[in-house]
């Protein structure tokens, strides 16, 4: 084991940028979650976010410390928001007002306009409609991009920590990986189409494994049995095949929405761009890719695909350091200074996205910690 | 005759965005795995759709006719599942064909078995005999009716005003490339597998009895 050395000359600049992060994510989330609990747990998860932020300044490692912030934030998600769906603890929740799921309600289309209808009604932010919802997938989606996936979604970290579990993969995708790498797109298409026929939110009733529950399928017991074993199929390929492959299987082959984000996600002006120069053809990046998102282009350079959630894993594994972030493709000059290094588009692009993630799961990640409170006291 | 004809129409129109959920999650996805980006090509895949409803329409027409005058309804309950099943694995068949049979560029000069490019027509044919709330509407008018060419007179009608919300389907795929047909492949075997699993589901459990 290396012994730990402090590199004084980091400390101050890692120290801003942790601050820059802490103090929008603090007021943002104060706002959010001070609504219903003590702003003390949004202070306590805005300095978890800041710390994250102090960590990859200071290492200037982005993928390692990301991913401990987005698995947190899923597990935090899970642990509020989906055990509330068996103990009804709503009472406390941004939720309140949802049934089951916030995103079931957006293709059950009637429910849907009904929600916007209460939310223009009664000057309510939090009710879920086609224009709260909306304006904030626009926000998102031109601050982040292609990033929800990597920072914000509060599913896809699970997925990505368990991918990080393995030390080798037991099973290699092969023509799988090649061939159905579009599959995420094609299900979208026809689950707007299916959802479209129905009137029904299709993915949530047949496919989605993080209901965790029967509460709302299909009255008809064989119907109901078909979306059981679906869900189990599903939940299995979002627990073991992470586990598997050393890949985001779920998020990578079965999530429509990442189809959808990796679409509308180049509005977003961050990319991971490769430098051909750098590269001695080692396919390390392919195989690092957890999202399958880096093909090895004829030639042997590293093709990414539009499927990159930008979440680093290849700038960390690259022997050459042949991975950037980029604005469109082109770096800033660089600065060699402690404070100065602070100005590449590495760090624009982190604030951007922790900043924003922290501010997002404030909807749940306070409210987790004061669950875990009460627990740890025996209270409810 | 003409007022039939426009009576049908008027449901078609009241009612044609109904039809274009039944037939969007069956025609879009073939139109997107083997349109071009040519007008020429997709009209021609669209046209075989319309003439399979059509051949579908006229023959309920008729067969809802004689019932009438027989003073009941005669149809083949397990044509439909059936229909659907059959539809669902061919076009599940093709997708598996495309997909296996390699990269895109080679994909698109791969010769395609004639029956597969009859395809459209089926695909029409089992949504023209899908029985929706419109075209139940209909059904009862006929048995009212009862007489087989005032009959084909009115589904002709409703035919031509439910197409009308159909046919934008083509202003999107001008667009279409390498890219799209691959996305359009993989939907097409989901589609194939969710109507297929549908009418095999419907044969077992005889729901149509």
């Amino acid at each position: 084991m290396k012994p730990l050395r402090v590199e004084r000359e980091k400390i101050l600049p890692a120290a801003l940028f942790a601050l820059l992060v802490l103090v929008p994510a603090f007021y943002f989330s104060g706002l959010i979650a001070g609504r219903e609990i003590s702003r003390y747990y949004a202070l306590a998860w805005s300095l978890f976010a800041a710390a994250i932020a102090f960590a990859i300044a200071y290492t200037e490692r982005v993928a390692f410390y990301r991913r401990i912030f987005f698995g947190v934030s899923a597990l935090a998600f899970l642990f509020h928001f989906k055990t509330g769906l068996f103990v009804d603890t709503f009472e406390a929740s941004c939720f309140k007002d949802t049934p089951f799921c916030h995103i079931a309600i957006a293709p059950a289309f009637l429910n849907y306009l009904y929600q916007q209808y209460l939310a223009l009604m009664s000057p309510g932010w939090k009710l879920w409609g086609p224009l709260t919802l909306g304006a904030a997938w626009v926000f998102v989606t031109l601050a982040l991009g292609r990033g929800w996936c990597a920072w914000a979604c509060f599913y896809g970290g699970i997925d990505d920590a368990l991918s990080a579990r393995p030390g080798r993969p037991l099973l290699k995708l092969g023509w799988f990986e090649r061939k159905f790498r579009d599959l995420p797109a094609a299900l979208l298409v026809f689950l707007l189409l299916a959802s479209f026929a129905y009137m029904l939110p299709v993915y949530c009733l047949w496919l989605c494994p993080f209901k965790l529950t029967g509460a709302f399928l299909d009255a008809e017991a064989p119907a109901r049995k078909i979306q059981y074993a679906l869900m189990g199929l599903a939940m299995t390929a979002l627990v073991l095949g992470p586990l598997l492959t050393r890949k985001r299987i779920f998020c990578s082959y079965l999530c429509p929405f990442a189809a959808w984000q990796a679409f509308w996600g180049r509005l977003n002006p961050f990319r991971v761009t490769a430098d051909a120069g750098k590269c001695t053809s080692c396919l390390v990046c392919v195989a690092a890719c957890p999202m399958a998102a880096i093909r090895c282009a004829p030639g042997g350079q590293p093709e990414i695909l539009a499927y990159c959630n930008l979440c680093g894993q290849c700038l960390d594994a690259c022997p050459g350091g042949g991975f950037s972030y980029t604005v469109f493709g082109l770096e800033l000059p660089a600065r060699l200074s402690p404070f100065g290094r602070l100005l590449a588009v590495k760090y624009f692009y982190v604030f951007s996205a922790l900043t924003l993630a922290a501010v997002f799961s404030a909807l749940w990640g306070p409210a987790a910690l004061r669950d875990l409170t009460l627990l740890v006291r025996g209270g409810q | 005759m003409p007022a039939l004809f426009f009576e049908g129409a008027l449901l078609g129109l009241s009612t044609g965005f109904y039809c274009l959920t039944a037939c969007l999650p069956l025609l879009a996805p073939y139109l997107m795995a083997e349109g071009r980006a040519l007008w020429k090509e997709n009209v021609k895949i669209l046209l075989q759709f319309l003439g399979g409803r059509l051949a579908a329409y006229l023959i309920f027409a008729v067969l809802a006719s004689l019932a009438g005058q027989a003073g009941k309804y005669v149809m083949p309950g397990w044509l439909l599942p059936a229909a659907t099943a059959a539809c669902g694995l061919t076009m599940a068949a093709l997708a598996v064909f495309r997909i296996s049979a390699g990269p895109s560029a080679c994909l698109l000069k791969a010769d395609l078995n004639p029956f597969f490019k009859r395809l459209p027509l089926a695909i029409g044919f089992v949504t023209g005999i899908n029985i929706c709330p419109p075209f139940a509407a209909g059904l009862l008018r006929l048995l009212e009716i009862a007489d087989v060419p005032r009959g084909v007179a009115y589904f002709t009608g409703f035919f031509c005003a439910t197409s009308l919300f159909v046919s934008p389907v083509l202003l999107g795929t001008p667009w279409l490339g390498p890219r799209a047909n691959d996305i359009g492949r993989l939907t097409l075997l989901l589609a194939g597998l969710w109507y297929a699993a549908l009418g095999l589901t419907g044969l077992l459990t005889g729901q149509w009895a």
